[in-house]
C-alpha cells in the first residue's frame, strides 16, 4: 500500500498516511499536480508558507519497468506563478518506489529561518529530520561529498544512498534555481531544473533528502509473468528503434546539434539566427570524440533499468571528471544561444550551473539576453562564468541573473525576451519549427520542450512528419503529445521510450501491459490518455485559479513579427488554434468533480 | 555540376576521403542526379535517414541542382 510522507517544516513533524484512494491510479506527474491542485492555494506566495513540494517516483517507480525510474518534483513555480512539475533522471525515484512511498509532501516553513536540514528515509521505514548547518550554502557537489562522508560512516550504507540535494542559488531564494538528485556514481548532475523549484525547497529549510535503500528489494506485482513478459516486450522495441538503440547511446542527447542547425531551428545569440556556425564545436559528435580520446565515459543510464544509456561523463584532459555530458539543451543555452562554440568552456560553465543548483536552461537564456543588452560579448565564456560566479555568492546583480532570463532582461531594458509564462524558451526556434511553438505557447508549464516534444515529427521523421515551417497540424500534433508526456511522467517513464511508442505500437500496447499487470487494475489504451488528460486538467485549472487566462497561451510578440534566417518565417499558428489545445478539459475536469 | 554533401553521425565515416567529419565536402554531379543516387554512390546502410536540401526536409527522388546543400542523418533524438 502506497503512503504520503507528510513533512512540516513549520512544527518540525513527520507523518504518514495511507494515498487516498482517489488517487490510487497516479503517481509522478498526476500525483504532484492533483496534491499542489488539492492542497495549495492557487494564490499562495510560492516563497511562503503555503506552498508545498512535492516529491513521487511514476506508478512504476521501484519496478523493473525500463527506463521507468524518473522523479517528479511540483510545487507552485516561484518562476511561472503557475503549477510546476519538474522531472529528473537519478537514483531517487526507484529508491522512494521501493519504500511503498508515493510521494513526499514537505510544507510549512521553519520558524528559524537560517537553519539547514537533512531529512533521511531508511530502509527499515523510519524518517527522520536532522539539522545540517555544516552544509548551508554548499554547493551540490560538496554538499554530497560531506553528506555522504558522514552518513556512510554513521549507517555503515556504502553506496546505496541516493540524494535530493539543493544548491545555493535555491537556498538563497533565486527564481532560476533548480533540484539536483544523484546519478548512479553519487554525482549530483541529474536535476529538476525548470522553474525555480530549488527556491521552493530553500524556503522549506531542507538542503538535502538522503534516501537509503540498501537492502529494500523491487515492488511486487499483482501479475507478476504478465508484467515480466510486457517488460521483456518493451525493453526489446527500446533496444530496436534506431533512435533508443543507436543515436542516443552512442552520441547522447546533443547528437540533435546538428539536425536542429541544418533545419534552420537553432536559436542562436539570443533567438536572432536559426543557424549557428560554430555548431560542430559544441555538437553530439565532437563531445563524443573529446571524451574518447580523453578516456571518459560514453554511456550509461541515469538511473537503474535504463535500456537507452544516453548519458555520459564530461572530463578534463587528465580524465578527470568535470560534469555529466552536457544536454543537448545545456549544450545550446550554455553555447550557441551565447555565441560559445567550445565545449570545454560549456562543460565549465554546465558544471557550475550544477554546483550552484541553478537551471541550465534558463541560465544560458538568461546570459544570452545580457549578451544581447550590449553589456558583455557574445562568445566570451569567461564573461559567461563571470555571471554565474555573481549567482554563486549572491551579489545584488547575482540575484537578477538568478531569477532568470526575464528579470534579467526587464534590468537591463533587452527588447526581445525569449520566455512564455517568464520561463526560458529551450533550443528550438518555434519559427522554422512552428510545432514547438504551440507547446511554448499553450503548456501549463510555460516555455517547456519536454511537455509535447513536436520536433519528432517536426523534424526528426518520428511518428510520422508535419513540416515544421506551416501552421497546418501543430496545435494537434502539440495536444496530442502533450497529453501523452503527460501520461508517461505519471507512470515514471523516461519521455525518450516516445520515440520508439510513437513508432512501434507493440511499445505503447506493453505500456498498459506492465501498468495492468503490476496494479491489477484495468489499464488499456484510453486508460493511458485519461491519465495525460487529467494531469493536464490539475494543471490548467490551478493556472486559471492563479490568474492566468488564454492570453498567456502566447508567444513574445518578436516572434510573430521578426522573420528568423535561413528561412525568414515568423510564427503564424493562430490565436485560434492555440486555444484548441485544451479543448478536453472542461469535460475531464466535469469527470474528476473539479473546477 | 557541383553539390555540397554533409554527413552527420556515424554517417560521417562514409565520406569517400574517409575522414569523417561533420564538414561539407563538393561532389561533382552529372545533371540529374538524385539524392537516391548520391546515397548509393555513398554505399550508406539501408536504415532510416533524415536529408535536408538547403535546410529543408527532401526526399530521396528529389533531383539535386548546381550549388545544392544535401545534408544526410540516420535516425537521431534527443531533448
Amino acid at each position: 500500500m502506497r503512503e504520503i510522507l507528510r513533512v512540516n517544516m513549520s512544527t518540525l513533524t513527520i507523518s504518514k498516511e495511507p494515498l487516498p484512494e482517489k488517487w490510487a491510479r497516479y503517481g509522478g506527474r498526476a500525483l504532484t499536480s492533483a496534491i499542489v491542485f488539492t492542497e495549495v492555494p492557487a494564490d499562495a506566495d510560492p516563497m511562503g508558507p503555503d506552498n508545498k513540494l512535492v516529491i513521487a517516483p511514476g506508478l512504476l517507480g521501484g519496478t523493473s519497468a525500463p527506463n521507468g525510474g524518473r522523479l517528479s518534483i511540483g510545487a507552485k513555480s516561484p518562476l511561472t506563478g503557475g503549477l510546476k512539475e519538474s522531472n529528473s533522471g537519478g537514483t531517487a525515484a526507484h529508491a522512494l518506489g521501493k519504500m511503498d512511498i508515493a510521494a513526499i509532501i514537505v510544507e510549512g516553513v521553519p520558524a528559524d529561518k537560517t537553519v539547514a536540514y537533512a531529512l533521511r528515509l531508511f530502509p527499515d521505514g523510519k524518517v527522520d529530520l536532522v539539522p545540517r548547518h555544516d552544509l548551508k550554502g554548499l554547493g551540490t557537489y560538496e554538499t554530497v561529498a560531506v553528506a555522504k562522508g558522514i552518513e556512510a560512516s554513521e549507517h555503515r550504507y556504502s553506496e546505496k544512498v541516493s540524494f535530493i540535494v539543493n544548491g545555493p542559488a535555491g537556498e538563497m531564494g533565486m527564481k532560476a534555481a533548480g533540484i539536483a538528485i544523484t546519478d548512479p556514481h553519487g554525482y549530483p548532475n541529474r536535476f529538476a531544473g525548470r522553474g525555480g523549484l530549488g527556491a521552493v525547497m530553500g524556503t522549506k529549510g531542507i538542503k538535502l533528502i538522503a534516501i537509503f535503500e540498501e537492502g529494500l528489494k523491487g515492488k511486487e506485482h499483482a501479475d507478476k509473468d504478465a508484467f515480466i513478459a510486457a517488460v521483456r516486450k518493451f525493453s526489446g522495441a527500446l533496444t530496436t528503434h534506431a533512435v533508443t538503440s543507436q543515436a542516443l547511446p552512442t552520441f547522447g542527447t546533443n547528437v540533435l546539434a546538428n539536425i536542429i542547425n541544418e533545419a534552420g531551428g537553432y536559436p542562436t545569440r539570443n533567438f536572432s539566427s536559426g543557424q549557428f556556425e560554430g555548431v560542430d564545436g559544441i555538437s553530439g559528435e565532437t563531445m563524443r570524440e573529446i571524451t574518447v580520446e580523453r578516456g571518459g565515459n560514453v554511456k550509461h543510464g541515469c538511473h537503474a533499468g535504463c535500456v537507452i544509456q544516453c548519458s555520459r561523463y564530461y572530463v578534463d584532459e587528465d580524465g578527470h571528471y568535470i560534469t555529466k555530458g552536457p544536454e543537448y539543451e545545456s549544450a545550446w543555452s550554455l553555447g550557441a544561444d551565447c555565441g560559445i562554440n567550445d565545449m570545454d568552456t560549456v562543460a565549465a560553465l554546465d558544471r557550475k550551473c550544477g554546483d550552484i543548483g541553478i537551471d541550465t536552461i534558463e541560465a544560458g537564456v538568461m546570459i544570452g539576453v545580457y549578451m544581447a543588452s550590449g553589456k558583455i560579448a557574445f562568445g566570451d565564456g569567461a564573461a559567461a562564468m563571470a555571471v554565474l560566479d555573481e549567482i554563486g555568492h549572491g551579489t545584488d546583480l547575482g540575484k537578477v541573473f538568478g531569477d532568470g532570463a526575464e528579470a534579467t532582461g526587464l534590468h537591463f531594458g533587452v527588447k526581445n525576451i525569449p520566455v512564455v509564462k517568464h520561463q526560458g524558451l529551450p533550443a528550438y526556434d518555434p519559427r522554422p519549427i512552428q510545432g514547438i511553438g504551440v507547446t511554448y505557447a499553450t503548456s501549463t508549464q510555460g516555455a517547456d520542450h519536454t511537455a509535447g516534444y513536436t520536433i519528432t515529427s517536426n523534424v526528426l521523421a518520428v511518428g510520422g512528419t508535419v513540416d515544421p515551417l506551416k501552421p497546418e497540424g501543430q496545435a494537434a500534433l502539440s495536444q496530442g503529445l502533450q497529453i501523452a508526456t503527460a501520461m508517461l511522467d505519471s507512470l515514471g517513464f523516461c519521455i525518450f521510450v516516445a520515440f520508439a511508442v510513437l513508432d512501434m505500437p507493440e511499445a505503447f500496447e506493453a505500456i498498459h501491459e506492465m501498468a495492468a499487470a503490476h496494479t491489477g487494475d484495468e489499464w488499456d489504451a484510453d486508460a493511458l490518455m485519461q491519465l495525460g488528460k487529467e494531469t493536464l486538467t490539475y494543471e490548467r485549472l490551478f493556472n486559471e485559479h492563479a490568474g492566468f487566462t488564454n492570453a498567456d497561451d502566447r508567444l513574445p510578440k518578436f516572434f510573430l513579427e521578426e522573420p528568423l534566417a535561413p528561412h525568414d518565417v515568423v510564427f503564424t499558428v493562430t490565436d485560434e488554434e492555440l486555444d484548441s489545445v485544451h479543448s478536453f478539459v472542461p469535460e475531464v475536469a466535469a469527470q474528476l468533480g473539479i473546477k | 555540376m557541383k553539390v555540397d554533401v554533409v554527413l552527420f553521425a556515424h554517417f560521417s565515416g562514409f565520406q569517400p576521403d574517409g575522414k569523417g567529419g561533420r564538414h561539407a565536402r563538393t561532389f561533382d554531379l552529372d545533371e540529374g542526379t538524385t539524392i537516391a543516387d548520391v546515397i548509393a554512390m555513398l554505399g550508406l546502410p539501408d536504415e532510416p535517414r533524415v536529408i535536408f536540401v538547403n535546410s529543408r526536409h527532401a526526399p530521396e527522388e528529389r533531383v539535386l541542382v548546381e550549388g545544392d546543400r544535401l545534408a544526410i542523418f540516420p535516425p537521431v533524438a534527443g531533448g
